[in-house]
């Protein structure tokens, strides 16, 4: 148990903070605070997927709020100008999130430049850029099927047939996963097994609570989902996956294995970039029409996700989940505290402590065990 | 006689495990030149640390005397006060500031107000710098200088301490050889002038011209006494540093040489400090199925980098020719080189080795990620099932397959990186110093082991600087010295002296 509680902080934190709101504030239980807190998390979870896998390999991206301000303008202008919806979308995601992503990757890889610095300057490009097409103002959309992607809900019978899907899914992933080889032979990890099943089942049970209990399934929600799920399975199970932890562990050794660190390294940066762009059109969708200055400052929140979440600065160590739950926590801090009636600028300071307490936290363990 | 004015007595330094020292006695004269030699490891670095106060007193035993008066140094710049400077291997310059700034680093002439009487300075500097000869601006930037110059920076550094002692830490190893002259020209004069040098070196023709006595170091204790290098042939100094039996630590096992497979024509990589001098300088060799290849050189002769220039490591900038079985292969980075079938171990391992934080299986199978993944996934149990045969044949002790590979000892450890590259079944196995660092037992299971792969058909190349180690496991011993081929040696003519001969920049005829 104490070793679990170690190994997993920020999740027990999760709980306990949890539990702290709901007896402080009756209505953060709602079925309907739950789902809109879950809501405002995918816009900063799916673009803090992508931080994680640059911060895995020890950079940094500081261009991802940008990126999502010009992509929710330049979503909207296509759109304006008569573009069907899909293929501005899919305009956006490619020319917005891919081409900047890629000059970030590739730049700071090919010729040896600190990510932070050419992401900086992207940061500024991108957020001009988005002032030069908008003249400043905002520009409004009037689509109800691209306003339904950020602010619609998966019908409840639906919502529960997908929730129903994923729980045996689920059940199924965990008893794949726990079978390990010993001497050659296939054995299962009861312990493992039911510890994983276990948590499949809560994250079920939560869905349904929260979910089933409002309107369904929000639609950014269960792109959240997929995005994470894909995160996670990119990291796991495929060879990008191992390549990024071995260049973030130790990049010579990884080059001298025969590693092509310049294509990992570009790869990381286009993912990033094209699932910041996808949060910028979600939030253009929401809002139904975008302003030039959406996404200010959203890298920090990102970043602080990742941080939290549990990922080694050095880069190397850390997982797509560990974000997740940071993400959430930083959506339920400010969640809770709007509800309790805290002033936002409080909110900040908060957040500020808790980002360099988890560090605190992830520095002194690793400290212990070296 | 001359005055003497050092003695070392006794002296006595032990690390945990191993006596560094071994009651080492040593004495210098005014203006005296002793060549200090020995092989890798044979403690002339630690003596030198011990006399200029690296290691303080009482990290070891016995006495130093200067002028005949007992010292005992706290720490280096008690040393450097007391008129003992060291020009080390490594220049230890700053190369964004000037020289007079790197000169007078940590004592420039001060004002009442605490700021830097820069014309002072600049005129000490110029002043310390003729008495090298040396036509040098002290108000340049020491970085735009050449290697040679920067040397001579370093000199006049220790010189305007009123150094009595000068220590030379194998000076000449980064300098071009109009720079080793100008270098020696320089000793001369100091030696008019009644400084007292210790010259280390490995290089048996510059300790001739320049040394006026020799002292031996093997295994931490002087050989003989000093000699007068008149008395002395290169051959007698060389089988001092050497002579030990080889026992049978090594389970050589010999087969009919094979076909040639790898084979590298005028392989070139210039120096990225000095345009002017080729780390490794037109090599060209080939090496068979069915034998082992040696490449012996001290430090710094370009055996690591030949070997890192065929693994694709220097990119555009090797010059030369990789052919593989007859075929010319395009290697522009190690990535190249092992999907055609060739494996470097490097040597140093925890830098360039292993995930030091990641377990055993993903070290053992980084290079091979293609062998245990489909388009998408990858095969955890087929990468797991591999890793665990590797650990049994290679007789790993660990306590798991998902153990932090910094957890194991140094022989396992390098067992593990072994099995990284067996995985890869490479037709070129390139070992860079296999053995360094492991125990002995650990040692013969890696000679073993190199065995069985000459005999299944990989061609094996080995690097170490162990003399026995190359002898007892090579067929055939290439021998390098400062970036050229000096010899390549059939096993049957291969002896110490002779390695040692060519080690030390006499070329031979193949």
């Amino acid at each position: 148990m104490k070793k679990f509680i170690k190994s997993n902080g920020t999740f027990v934190a999760l709980i306990f903070l949890i539990i702290a709101l709901s007896f402080l504030s009756p209505s953060f239980l709602s079925s309907r605070n739950l789902t809109n807190l879950v809501r405002q998390v995918t816009i900063n979870g799916i673009i803090a997927v992508g931080m994680t896998m640059v911060i895995l390999l020890a950079g940094i991206d500081l261009s991802v709020g940008s990126i999502v301000g010009l992509a929710a303008v330049v979503v909207t202008l296509l759109m304006q100008s008569g573009l069907s919806m899909w293929l501005a979308i899919i305009i956006t995601l490619a020319a917005v999130g891919g081409v900047f992503g890629f000059f970030n990757g590739f730049m700071s890889a090919k010729f040896d430049i600190h990510p932070f610095i050419i992401t900086l300057g992207v940061m500024t490009i991108a957020r001009g850029i988005g002032l030069v097409l908008t003249q400043g103002v905002s520009v409004p959309v009037r689509n109800m099927t691209f306003a339904g992607i950020g602010s619609g809900y998966i019908p409840k019978l639906p919502s529960l047939i997908i929730l129903v899907i994923a729980l045996v899914l689920g059940i199924f992933a965990s008893i794949k996963d726990s079978v390990e080889i010993k001497n050659g032979e296939k054995v299962k990890n009861k312990a493992k097994l039911t510890g994983r099943i276990i948590l499949t089942a809560s994250g079920f049970a939560a869905g349904f609570l929260i979910f089933i209990g409002y309107k369904g399934i929000p639609v950014p929600v269960a792109i959240f989902s997929v995005i994470v799920l894909g995160g996670v399975y990119t990291l796991r199970k495929t060879k990008f996956g191992r390549k990024l932890y071995a260049i973030g562990g130790n990049e010579k050794v990884a080059w001298l294995s025969g590693i092509n660190i310049m294509r990992t390294k570009t790869m990381v940066f286009v993912i990033t970039g094209v699932l910041s762009a996808a949060s910028g059109i979600l939030l253009a969708s929401r809002l139904n029409g975008a302003s030039p200055n959406l996404g200010t400052g959203f890298e920090l929140d990102a970043i602080a996700s990742v941080i939290i979440g549990g990922t080694s600065f050095m880069g190397g160590i850390g997982t797509i989940t560990g974000t997740v739950i940071g993400a959430i926590i930083i959506g339920v801090i400010n969640n809770g505290m709007s509800l309790l009636g805290i002033n936002t600028f409080y909110q900040m300071i908060v957040k500020g402590f808790i980002i360099i307490l988890a560090v605190m936290i992830d520095v002194l363990n690793r400290r212990e065990t070296a | 006689m001359a005055e003497e004015i050092l003695e070392m007595k006794n002296i006595i330094k032990d690390f945990p495990g191993v006596r560094a020292l071994d009651h080492v006695n040593f004495k210098l004269e005014k203006g005296e030149i002793i060549a200090l030699v020995g092989e890798n490891g044979a403690g002339k670095s630690t003596l030198m640390k011990v006399l200029s106060g690296v290691w303080p007193y009482p990290t070891y035993e016995g006495d130093i005397f200067l002028d005949d008066e007992i010292i005992r140094f706290k720490n280096t710049r008690e040393a450097e006060e007391a008129g003992i400077g060291i020009i080390h291997q490594e220049l230890n310059l700053l190369p964004d500031l000037s020289v007079a700034e790197n000169i007078f680093l940590d004592k420039q002439p001060l004002n009442k107000f605490g700021g830097i009487k820069w014309n002072e300075m600049y005129y000490e500097a110029e002043k310390v710098l003729s008495r090298l000869n040396m036509d040098i601006d002290p108000r340049m930037d020491l970085g735009d200088l050449t290697v040679g110059k920067q040397q001579m920076v370093e000199i006049a550094k220790a010189l305007s301490l009123d150094t009595r002692i000068l220590v030379f830490d194998e000076p000449t190893s980064a300098l071009t050889d109009s720079e080793i002259k100008e270098l020696f020209r320089v000793i001369k004069d100091l030696k008019a002038d009644g400084v007292s040098m210790i010259y280390i070196s490995h290089k048996m023709d510059e300790i001739e011209k320049i040394a006026d006595s020799v002292v031996v170091l093997r295994d931490g204790a002087t050989i003989g006494d000093k000699i007068n290098i008149q008395d002395v042939t290169i051959e007698e100094i060389i089988s001092r540093m050497v002579g030990r039996d080889i026992d049978n630590l090594f389970p050589k096992q010999s087969f009919e040489r094979g076909e040639k497979t790898l084979e590298v024509k005028n392989i070139s990589i210039a120096d990225p400090f000095n345009p002017e001098k080729y780390l490794v300088e037109d090599v060209s060799f080939s090496a068979y199925k069915g034998e082992i290849l040696g490449i012996s050189g001290l430090m710094g002769s370009g055996r690591t980098e030949v070997v890192n220039a065929i693994f694709g490591v220097y990119g555009k900038k090797r010059e030369g020719d990789i052919f593989l079985n007859g075929k010319k292969l395009n290697i522009q980075s190690p990535a190249d080189a092992i999907n055609n079938g060739i494996a470097l171990i490097t040597e140093d391992r925890k830098e360039l080795g292993l995930l030091l934080d990641k377990n055993l299986t993903i070290n053992m199978t980084l290079p091979s990620l293609e062998k245990f993944s489909t388009k998408l996934v990858m095969d955890h149990h087929a990468e797991k099932s591999t890793a665990e045969k590797y650990v049994d044949e290679l007789n790993i002790k660990t306590p798991g397959l998902d153990v932090f590979v910094e957890k194991l000892s140094g022989g396992n450890q390098q067992k593990v990186v072994i099995g990284k590259w067996l995985i890869t079944e490479s037709d070129v196995l390139i070992l860079d110093e296999p053995t360094r660092g492991i125990d002995v037992g650990a040692k013969t299971e890696v000679y073993r082991l190199m065995n069985q792969l000459v005999e299944k058909g990989v061609t094996v190349i080995m690097i170490s600087s162990e003399l026995p180690e190359i002898m007892g496991m090579s067929d055939r011993i290439l021998v390098m010295s400062e970036g050229v081929k000096t010899a390549v040696l059939e096993r049957e003519e291969a002896d110490e002296e002779t390695i040692m001969k060519y080690a030390t920049g006499n070329k031979g005829v193949e």
